[in-house]
């Protein structure tokens, strides 16, 4: 489904995602792990649009992503959020799910927001004020809700579970395993720990310094010399 | 959409109870049109403001544009006025196409370049003697017509025609702003990558915006031709066609959609029947000390601070 070629993201002389190839095929869950500025998120931009490639190509059910336009990307079924919860400021939670799903899709369906309010639990806060209004376990709830009502195909999680205590965890990983059924759509998700990554993910791709050194099951990449080296350092895992 | 009683009173009043009683006296309905011109432009300012996040410098670009198409149409033509106006409209749409590449400049770059388009288009229309007069300009541009006995280019006729365009720029910008675009233009202010991540084409969205507020400051710039029958370049793009509505627009409320308006009514009317007499030269100084205050005290302008006032008055009750 997602496709990258030898993706390259240059920002003036630092070369934050280097020559990168990964794939994400339809219904998989791909976790992308690696130290602090190993380009992660880099990569997320660079999909959804908000960063141009220096190199490389990106192609999404084999359509060039570097020939579509930030906003015709999400209509063709990439969604994402931000690791920094970014609600749309001045609207409700609920006109924050109506704008997603009338650009992200094309049209209003009421229902599919009521769907999608419950299945986030963010049904009792549906009328507050976005951004003022929630609190953080709800705003990443939001970022989720936001990229569900575009109907995606493929899910871009930044770091969802960042920054929740342990019950607030436990209950969003449920939501993203049930979410991957329920939605039928592929995740590919950044995230700092190794427990989370092994639970949810079929593949685990690690970036360092930009670039990717190990890609395969997590079994197997976090037994992986070169990984445990790149990781013991900047994680706590 | 729904209408308050106040918003039919108001509306009562201003088309039977402003023409009966005060139609009479011109010196009084010409302070009033001219106080709904620079209201009509304060609107279209402002809706580019609080929809798009845009600050222009340069609508006076799209009045002086408005003016000549209309006027140029009527006299060169043979266009029927009331027509050439709406045209007026569509030609300060064609102007703003080519401000287009700076719609993706941010806050005070796109302020000023659209400065320097207003600045283009005076020149142009000082240049283009053939066409526009030169800066000798061009006179008696046609008035407005008598329609079923009723003359249209009086005091009261031109202030009926130009509060029928306020309605229908109300009606619309109260359309748009609850539309799906509309919900998507507030989220854009402050969440703009947010929005473009779900699937908004903002600059389109923004471009939709420039159109609107385009055409509207347009028709009132053709209006105004027609209105007082006479143009030339320093005239048509002075800068006091987007100074004096920003102040409006800022004093009464730029993020309400009657703000502007009753800022601009209120501005200039209480400017010019009270402070002119009190202070006849210099007397805008007043005005400067009064926006600073409302900026101070009501950052939100004049409607917010009514609004506040009255909730205060139902909690008390």
């Amino acid at each position: 489904m997602l496709r990258l070629e030898d993706l390259s993201v240059r920002f003036g002389g630092l070369t934050a995602v280097n020559t990168v190839s990964l794939s994400v095929g339809t219904h998989e869950v791909v976790g992308l792990v690696g130290p602090n500025g190993a380009g992660k998120t880099t990569l997320f931009n660079a999909v959804s649009g908000l960063v141009k490639p220096s190199s490389g190509r990106i192609l999404f059910d084999s359509t060039d992503m570097l020939r579509t336009p930030l906003h015709r990307r999400a209509r063709m079924g990439i969604g994402r959020t931000f690791q920094i919860p970014q609600p749309m400021h001045e609207l409700t939670v609920r006109e924050n799910l109506i704008v997603a799903q009338r650009f992200g899709t094309g049209a209003v369906d009421a229902r599919k927001i009521d769907e999608v309010l419950e299945f986030t639990g963010l049904t009792d806060k549906a009328e507050r004020h976005a951004a003022t209004e929630l609190a953080l376990t709800e705003l990443k709830a939001l970022e989720v809700a936001k990229a569900l009502a575009t109907n995606p195909k493929l899910l871009m999680l930044d770091e969802v579970l960042a920054g929740l205590e342990t019950n607030g965890k436990r209950r969003f990983m449920g939501m993203l395993k049930e979410l991957h059924e329920k939605f039928a759509v592929g995740i590919l998700i950044i995230e700092h720990d190794i427990e989370t990554i092994s639970n949810l993910c079929h593949r685990v791709a690690v970036l360092n310094f930009g670039e990717l050194i190990a890609d395969g099951t997590p079994d197997k990449v976090f037994r992986d010399p070169e990984v445990i080296k790149s990781y013991t350092g900047a994680s706590d895992a | 959409m729904k209408m308050s009683k106040t918003g039919l009173a108001v509306i009562f009043a201003a088309y039977v109870l402003v023409p009966l009683l005060l139609g009479s006296n011109s010196y009084v309905m010409s302070l009033i049109v001219a106080a709904m011109i620079i209201g009509g432009i304060a609107l279209a300012w402002a809706l580019l403001g609080n929809l798009g996040g845009m600050v222009s410098f340069g609508h006076s670009a799209f009045f002086g544009v408005g003016a000549y198409v209309s006027a140029i149409l009527t006299m060169k033509a043979g266009v029927p006025v009331l027509a050439a106006m709406l045209l007026g409209g569509v030609g300060a749409v064609v102007a703003s196409l080519a401000m287009l590449p700076v719609l993706r400049l941010r806050g005070p770059y796109f302020a000023l370049a659209i400065l320097a388009y207003a600045h283009i288009f005076k020149i142009l229309a000082t240049e283009w003697t053939s066409v526009t007069g030169g800066s000798a300009g061009l006179a008696s541009v046609p008035r407005f017509p008598t329609l079923m006995g009723f003359d249209l280019s009086s005091k009261t006729g031109s202030y009926l025609i130009v509060l029928s365009l306020l309605l229908v720029f109300i009606a619309a910008y109260r359309v748009i702003r609850s539309s799906h675009y509309g919900i998507a233009l507030r989220a854009m202010h402050d969440s703009e990558d947010a929005t473009r991540v779900v699937g908004v084409n903002s600059t389109l969205l923004k471009a939709l915006m420039l159109f609107v507020s385009a055409f509207m400051t347009g028709v009132i710039g053709a209006f105004n031709v027609h209105y007082i029958n006479f143009l030339e370049p320093d005239y048509a793009f002075s800068g006091l066609w987007v100074t004096l509505p920003i102040v409006a627009a800022i004093f009464g409320g730029y993020r309400t959609i009657l703000g502007p308006l009753v800022g601009a009514v209120t501005v200039y009317l209480v400017d010019q029947l009270i402070f002119k007499n009190l202070i006849p030269s210099g007397h805008q100084l007043i005005l400067g000390a009064l926006l600073v205050a409302m900026i101070i005290f009501s950052p939100g302008g004049l409607m917010p601070l009514l609004r506040k006032g009255t909730r205060r008055k139902h909690a008390a009750a």
